[in-house]
């Protein structure tokens, strides 16, 4: 080291053992001491209001969760699924790490003697900080222009937002400001090759103005380094003690560790409907603790709210705001509760104040919410919950809920035909019924709509006739078969699936089956994975995944061409629900002839067509109709046909293709029908 | 071009000022309220906050201009 290396460092060395160090000293023991009351404080607060909800096990496959939980928290993967969002918190977050990992090693480079001379450790952490300033002011530019000058609509903004942004600018500014200044008034000429180890702060150096003596030079410092922890310092205490967006650092990781990993859109069973005093959810501790930190743990980012048909086609719901809602709710009546015995608690409901019947109902339980959210909440279950406690509490039902449920009560099917005709459909097919054949290899499920709706018969009528030409032995229950209590559990009447569901699997259970095949994806999700919880355990399948494994087996060929332009629909309960996206377009691609297009949203973003959560048999009366959204949606693609595989899907495309009187441009098709037309 | 030069960079240094000083401020106001304080004082608790605002402006530009350093770097 030249002479003027060690008289610049020397002079360095006076301002950060004198005037920084004992400043930081001075902070970090009043702030450890600070740090470890607040954080004490944090976690006592939010704990006491989550323990407020019912028990709920999230300590299972904790290897999981811990994978989860880096590869969101620290690899933001759920965030990157939007590019500008994305960057602009990666920029953020790996920013203040960097800021944060330089300070640290700098701070305690001077007690172990790094700094003088100072070692290649000292100025990489140096160049750290510096660097990560840099990301950080650039993820914070970037989130500026977003939220103020972009302004997509799903983003609210609230006082708190710009100050943690100001606030950030603040600390980063004055940070080299004062680094700055440490560089100009040490009052010799600066090392050239600070220009890399600094590259902000020398530059800031160049330009400040330093007075004429040592003694006031060390006064100037002295300023700068207050001004830059006072404010520093005061955000960790903001942070920690007050309930503002920032807090999703600690409580949104949490919430990925503690996420679901069950299959997504299965209810919390009730399974102890005789004993309870109570059904659903009225008020907050009426929900599970983690629902509660659910609530908790939104980053009030919108992406829900975009994806949420409902809100997207006009009516009255946003998940976004209905969580943000519940978690007013909680932060404003959970203290109150926390304040009295439990037995004297009288919680403010939530039905009427926090949530409207509306918003409540205008769920498709497509799932998309839950899709997107990058931090693993769960608004549906939530959903389910407040309509529980509608339905089995108070007997507030839409006028169509009611028939489904009567319909389900008494013929077992939601549109109440007689139970004697769940077989007609099948007249002349020359299926076998479970109670004539003894133990053929598959159960086909064929479900309410398959049985009773007359365009899904024909589509049952297919799927037979591919059967057939498979040589696959199988069997039907016929008048056996109920509704699997997929709508019943959809509209909140848990008490009326679990009968249901209960007297299905008896009944499978006496006939010995192993393995179902399922034309609906309702009735697939609800038999594959609602069921265990009672006892069903089956193995389930979706034609899809059947015809899929049969085509790549070579068990069946199909050779006639369908020269057609066709888009596929992808339904909620097969997509989202059970992550079948390829055995579908396997089956579309076997077909000679037929040619693919797909929608803007396909796959995981895939548009409802608005009949899931029960709606398949209520009315439309707020907004657009979703179905005529998503019709619309198949045409923009120039496809002549739309295919799906569910029944619900089939129905509500060819209505909306009706609706919209584009019948000579557009048809809707089933999968197995155009199988069966190809064999 | 030294007096622009000191004038532009007391500009700067207020701007800073500023910034903190009504981070600081608008964090204590937002803070009472997240405590418990009843949304009906916000009125006062905002009449408070603008006074010590103008009170630490005040302050600071005095105190800037006095004191900043006349000398060129």
């Amino acid at each position: 080291m030249d002479s003027s290396h060690q008289a610049f460092w020397a002079g360095q060395e006076t301002y950060i053992l004198r005037v920084f160090l004992p400043v930081i000293i001075g902070f970090l023991v009043l702030l450890m001491g600070l740090m470890v009351l607040f954080a004490l404080s944090f976690w006592w607060r939010h704990y006491r209001l989550w323990r407020l909800g019912k028990d709920e096990n999230r300590f299972d496959q904790v290897a999981t969760r811990l994978k989860g939980f880096f590869s969101v928290a620290l690899a933001n993967i759920t965030i990157w699924k939007e590019l500008y969002p994305g960057t602009m918190h990666f920029l953020i977050l790996w920013g203040t790490i960097v800021v944060f990992v330089g300070k640290i090693v700098r701070l305690f480079s001077f007690w172990v003697g790094l700094s003088l001379p100072p070692q290649d450790i000292f100025l990489y952490a140096s160049f750290a900080s510096e660097t990560g300033g840099v990301l950080v002011l650039m993820g914070g530019c970037m989130a500026v222009l977003r939220r103020y000058i972009i302004k997509p609509s799903r983003l609210s903004n609230k006082p708190e937002n710009s100050l943690i942004l100001l606030w950030g600018l603040a600390i980063l500014l004055t940070g080299y400001l004062t680094k700055g200044y440490r560089i100009a008034a040490v009052g010799v000429p600066i090392p050239s090759d600070w220009f890399l180890w600094a590259p902000v702060s020398y530059q800031v150096s160049r330009f400040i103005l330093i007075l004429p003596s040592e003694s006031l030079n060390e006064l100037l410092v002295w300023h700068r380094v207050l001004i830059h922890a006072l404010p520093a310092t005061l955000f960790f205490a903001y942070l920690i003690v007050c309930h503002s967006p920032i807090q999703h650092i600690f409580l949104s990781p949490l919430n990925v560790f503690f996420r679901s990993l069950k299959p997504r859109g299965v209810p919390n069973p009730m399974l102890d409907l005789e004993e309870a005093d109570t059904f659903g959810a009225n008020d907050v501790s009426q929900f599970t603790w983690k629902q509660l930190l659910d609530l908790e743990a939104c980053t009030n980012c919108g992406r829900c709210q975009d994806a949420c048909p409902a809100h997207v086609s006009g009516k009255p719901l946003s998940p976004r705001r209905m969580t943000q809602n519940l978690k007013e709710c909680l932060w404003r009546d959970g203290p109150k509760l926390l304040s009295v015995p439990p037995d004297q608690r009288q919680p403010e409901p939530l039905m009427g104040t926090t949530v409207s019947e509306d918003e409540l109902w205008a769920c498709t339980a497509c799932m998309a919410c839950e899709e997107v959210c990058p931090v693993s909440i769960q608004p549906l279950g939530r959903i389910m919950e407040l309509r529980r406690y509608l339905v089995l509490m108070v007997s507030k039902i839409p006028s169509e809920g009611k028939h489904i449920c009567k319909g389900l009560q008494h013929q077992g099917n939601p549109w109440g035909i007689s139970r004697g005709s769940r077989e007609e459909w099948a007249k002349n097919l020359g299926v076998k019924k479970l109670s004539e054949e003894a133990h053929p290899e598959v159960l086909f499920w064929v479900g309410c709509a398959g049985s009773f709706d007359d365009r899904n018969k024909k589509v049952a009528a297919s799927l037979v006739k591919i059967l057939q030409a498979s040589a696959i032995p199988f069997g039907i229950l016929g008048t056996e078969e109920s509704c699997c209590g997929d709508p019943a559990r959809r509209v909140g009447n848990e008490y009326l699936f679990q009968i249901l569901a209960k007297a299905n699997i008896e009944i499978l259970h006496r006939y010995g089956v192993k393995k179902i095949l399922t034309m609906c994806p309702h009735c697939f999700h609800t038999l594959k994975n609602e069921y265990p919880a009672f006892g069903g355990e089956f193995q389930v399948l979706h034609y899809t995944q059947f015809l899929a494994e049969i085509l790549s087996q070579g068990k069946l060929r199909l050779s006639k061409p369908i020269n057609k332009l066709i888009t596929y629909h992808d339904s909620c309960y097969l997509g989202r629900g059970n992550e079948i996206y390829e055995a579908p377009r396997k089956i579309l691609h076997s077909i000679p002839g037929l040619k693919l297009v797909e929608m803007d949203r396909h796959r995981n973003r895939s548009f409802c067509c608005g009949a899931g959560g029960g709606r398949m048999w209520m009315e439309e009366r707020i907004g657009r109709r979703i179905n005529q959204m998503r019709t619309d949606q198949a045409i923009q693609t120039k496809a002549e046909w739309v295919g799906t595989a569910c029944p619900y899907c089939l129905t509500m495309l060819g209505d909306g293709i009706k609706e919209l009187n584009q019948e000579e441009r557009m048809a809707a098709f089933d999968l197995s029908e155009l199988v069966e037309r190809s064999i | 071009m030294g007096t622009f030069f000191r004038a532009i960079a007391i500009l700067t240094e207020l701007a800073v000022l500023t910034t903190a000083v009504y981070v600081l401020l608008v964090g204590v106001k937002l803070a009472l309220f997240d405590f418990g304080l009843n949304h009906k004082y916000q009125g006062f608790i905002e009449f408070v906050v603008i006074i010590l605002g103008c009170l630490a402006l005040v302050f600071l530009v005095s105190h800037v201009i006095a004191f900043y350093p006349r000398v060129s770097p």
